[in-house]
């Protein structure tokens, strides 16, 4: 079930809401972990059972750390846990692609699995990875409700696209939370403002993107408006999911961390990767690259640690080779950053136009179904085509002001100028802001518009 | 105060939100959407089955969209939002450009027209090669080859299609009649033609077929007393004034009777029962039917015409009637061209090839 979807605006989560305001609070957590399930099998019925066996097995992974007297034995059991995670990956989502790789380059015909994605799996499996590490680590105490910790690995707020929350982070908020009224508004206005930017901007560009896909007469323009609009559709829309994921657990009393900080403002791919999907960043630094030896290590030692580090990360968003390569492409951009210094020296705007450069360049490469699509589509950008084309002028007219606001919408500016309003003003105007932005994204959905879910691979 | 204002506003925002809940829940089911001319989805019945299978969950999403309460009323508001606020220039394909309402019919499908004149070959080589049947072509334009270029709207190139029609069936005559028409010769909400506007049209084609046709100065204008609101009304959402159906007739027309082979029934060319459809183009040739047989008792016994058309057709048949004693029309939407052995026999008839370009450019339509 997506956020941004009839069934679950006006169906799903009013009765979930009904329900966990309704019961005790010391039943809420079996409430949210019930209503997550529900969630989860809306969509993935047959993957409830995996999704059950994951937070039981945890579960227990995490009590036996916790109660484990030697350090061998916790390493033991982390180990365990770690090896569950890494299976559970590797079999729904790697497998066919290490299969099919192999057979690539042995010539071999190998069967495949064919098995369907389990959604939200590498988020849920990451949130289940670094709940037993911080256990480990004596970061956090095991959880003993098995209700408490069900509800914390299926949270259906952050369930299928994030942000990666961590145990430690909502460990005193599962067990006792409170909401107060402001922080009820301030969850449905996060929660409107992502939904805003997922049906209003997201959708329309990814809309974009299909007809540029589907088309026979591309030209040059085209492709720059393809990877523009791919780039903002990517950011509108897993932004806009943490912006919902976010706004939807204040509303149960939890509070998530950020995931995005307007990232195509950054003036390198470091700042970059330190304002985009911050959740999984911070994952990777804390569960793989400090353990790996971080930059404490040899010259060499290092860049292989940054070089499977943003593998990992690149493998993380998909099981393909593009994905790999997507990685790679920005571990090249953080290992030049740190080697060529005079780059932190150029004009501010000449960084900026090449951060949002690269990044455009590696988004067209992420959305391609394979290395030749890939290979096309960056290529389509200067030359080979048309400069443009009949289709490319009407389409750049038709999405003119969508990409206007688009690219506004990706600064700071409308927050600043909001929180220039009197407040007076402002305690007016936002709450109808909101009933538009509620009733215009209802409208869309009613039409039965383009909606898709980017996070299927992931 | 500033606080209280604030909660107020809130609270006006969880009544707006809670209304529409409550009338997702509980408000009442309706079967037919008038404006979409199309069935609603129902509430899917609950089994194990269908949950496990995911089957339940896909039914409920189309029903929660079709039932919800003010459907009409938010598929207006995304409508001017998406033309008015962000100024996109179509709406799920359909663009308004001076008032009349379009398809984005783009880009032309080669393969879809090729498919289409191989099945054409097929019905020639099956019933028409060898005999002296006279065979003619012709393509109806959609309203976008005069409207889309002109306001900036991408277009299919309608004169490869043309030719591509007219080189691939070499065997029948080609009448051109683009040059006939003009954007406002179509309803302002339809995909169709208006009747009123085609005896220049009629007049053409009978020339070329050789055969007599109605004088303009002969026909009477008749009126359609219900308004008329054409399939893109209801797809472009957005407020749009209703038409008037006319239609073009006289004691000749009048004395004509039709006959539809598949429920055996009789009517006339204009059928007024259909008067009551949800689509008012459904009075010319009582709508889609596979296979028509009008007689026209004041027609020339010997002389025999069919028509092989699309919808567009149902409304300029009417007015090549005048020489004909027997008009065939069949539409190879709805029967399969191996089937019509059994009810035809081809000989020495005018046979005439009639489609418009939405079909050819979609012709995995025809059987």
């Amino acid at each position: 079930m997506l956020f941004s979807s009839i069934p679950f605006l006006y169906y799903f989560l009013p009765a979930v809401l009904l329900v966990y305001f309704l019961v005790p609070c010391r039943l809420r957590n079996a409430v949210l972990l019930l209503s997550s399930l529900i969630f989860y099998g809306w969509g993935e019925p047959k993957y409830v059972v995996l999704m059950v066996a994951t937070i039981a097995a945890f579960y227990l992974c995490g009590l036996a750390i916790d109660r484990a007297k030697s350090q061998r034995v916790k390493k033991v059991w982390l180990t365990v846990a770690v090896v569950v995670g890494i299976v559970l990956l590797t079999v729904f989502k790697y497998a066919d692609f290490f299969l099919q790789s192999f057979a690539a380059v042995t010539g071999l015909s190998l069967p495949l699995l064919k098995l369907a994605l389990p959604i939200g799996i590498s988020f849920y499996t990451f949130q289940c990875l670094s709940y037993a590490v911080d256990v480990y680590r004596g970061n956090a105490a095991a959880q003993k409700d098995p209700i408490a910790f069900g509800a914390y690995v299926a949270l259906f707020p952050q369930l299928i696209a994030g942000p990666i929350v961590r145990y430690v982070d909502i460990a005193r908020e599962l067990e006792n939370r409170t909401l107060t009224l402001d922080d009820a508004m301030a969850g449905v206005r996060r929660f409107l403002v992502g939904l805003g930017k997922k049906v209003l901007l997201a959708n329309q560009l990814g809309l974009l993107t299909e007809v540029f896909r589907d088309s026979s007469e591309k030209s040059i323009l085209f492709h720059w408006m393809y990877a523009v609009a791919f780039m903002l559709h990517i950011y509108f829309d897993f932004s806009g999911y943490s912006d919902m994921a976010i706004g939807l657990g204040r509303v149960f009393g939890f509070h998530f961390i950020e995931n995005f900080n307007y990232p195509y403002l950054s003036k390198s791919i470091t700042e970059f990767w330190r304002r985009w999907h911050m959740s999984l960043g911070s994952w990777f630094r804390d569960y793989v690259y400090i353990p790996m030896g971080g930059n404490r290590v040899s010259r060499g030692r290092w860049v292989f640690n940054i070089l499977v580090v943003w593998m990992l990360t690149g493998l993380w968003h998909g099981a393909s080779w593009n994905f790999v390569l997507w990685g790679l492409l920005f571990a090249l951009m953080l290992l030049l950053e740190k080697w060529i210094p005079a780059l932190q020296k150029l004009p501010e705007l000449l960084r900026r136009g090449y951060v949002l450069l690269i990044v455009m360049l590696s988004f067209v490469l992420f959305n391609a179904a394979d290395l030749h699509q890939a290979a096309g589509d960056v290529a389509g950008l200067f030359g080979g085509y048309p400069l443009l084309n009949r289709e490319s002028v009407y389409y750049l007219r038709s999405y003119a002001v969508v990409f206007i606001v688009s690219i506004v919408g990706a600064t700071p500016l409308v927050k600043t100028v909001a929180s220039r309003i009197p407040k007076k003003a402002a305690a007016v105007l936002e709450p109808m802001v909101l009933i538009a932005l509620l009733l215009t994204c209802t409208a869309y959905l009613v039409d039965g518009s383009f909606n898709p879910f980017l996070y299927f691979r992931f | 105060m500033t606080k209280k204002i604030r909660i107020i506003g809130f609270g006006v925002l969880a009544a707006v939100w809670l209304g529409l809940i409550l009338g997702a829940w509980f408000g009442p089911t309706r079967e037919l959407s008038e404006s979409e001319r199309r069935k609603l989805a129902q509430m899917p019945a609950f089994s194990a089955e269908d949950i496990l299978s995911g089957k339940f969950m896909t039914h409920f999403e189309d029903f929660s969209l079709d039932q919800f309460p003010l459907r009409d009323s938010f598929r207006r508001l995304k409508a001017l939002v998406h033309y008015r606020l962000l100024r996109q220039g179509d709406n799920n394909g359909i663009y308004v450009a001076d008032g009349y309402a379009a398809k984005l019919e783009y880009p032309l499908n080669e393969s879809s027209v090729t498919g289409a004149l191989k099945k054409f070959d097929h019905i020639y080589e099956t019933y028409l090669q060898g005999t002296d049947a006279h065979i003619y072509v012709s393509v109806v334009p959609d309203k976008g080859m005069y409207l889309a270029q002109q306001n900036g709207y991408p277009a299919m190139d309608y004169r490869q299609l043309f030719e591509k029609v007219k080189s691939g069936m070499d065997w029948a005559q080609f009448v051109d009649i683009s040059d006939l028409l003009t954007g406002s010769d179509y309803y302002r909400t339809d995909t169709h033609w208006r009747q009123e506007r085609l005896p220049g049209v009629a007049r053409r084609l009978c020339t070329a077929m050789g055969a007599d046709f109605f004088d303009e100065a002969f026909l009477t204008e008749e009126t359609v007393a219900r308004p008329f609101y054409g399939v893109y009304y209801g797809q472009a959402a957005l407020p749009m004034e209703p038409e008037t159906i006319r239609y073009l007739t006289n004691d000749e027309i009048e004395a004509c009777t039709v006959y539809n082979y598949e429920n055996g029934k009789t009517t006339s060319v204009y059928d007024m029962e259909k008067l009551e459809s949800r689509d008012l183009y459904d009075i010319y040739l009582s709508g889609a039917a596979a296979l028509l047989r009008i007689t026209n008792p004041n027609g020339d016994a010997d002389r025999e015409l069919v028509v092989f058309r699309d919808s567009f057709g149902s409304s300029l048949i009417p007015l090549l009637l005048k020489d004909y004693g027997t008009v065939t029309v069949v539409d190879t939407r709805y029967i399969a061209a191996d089937l019509l052995g059994q009810f035809l026999q081809f000989d020495n008839q005018d046979v005439l090839f009639l489609y418009s370009t939405l079909i050819l450019n979609s012709s995995n339509v025809l059987k």
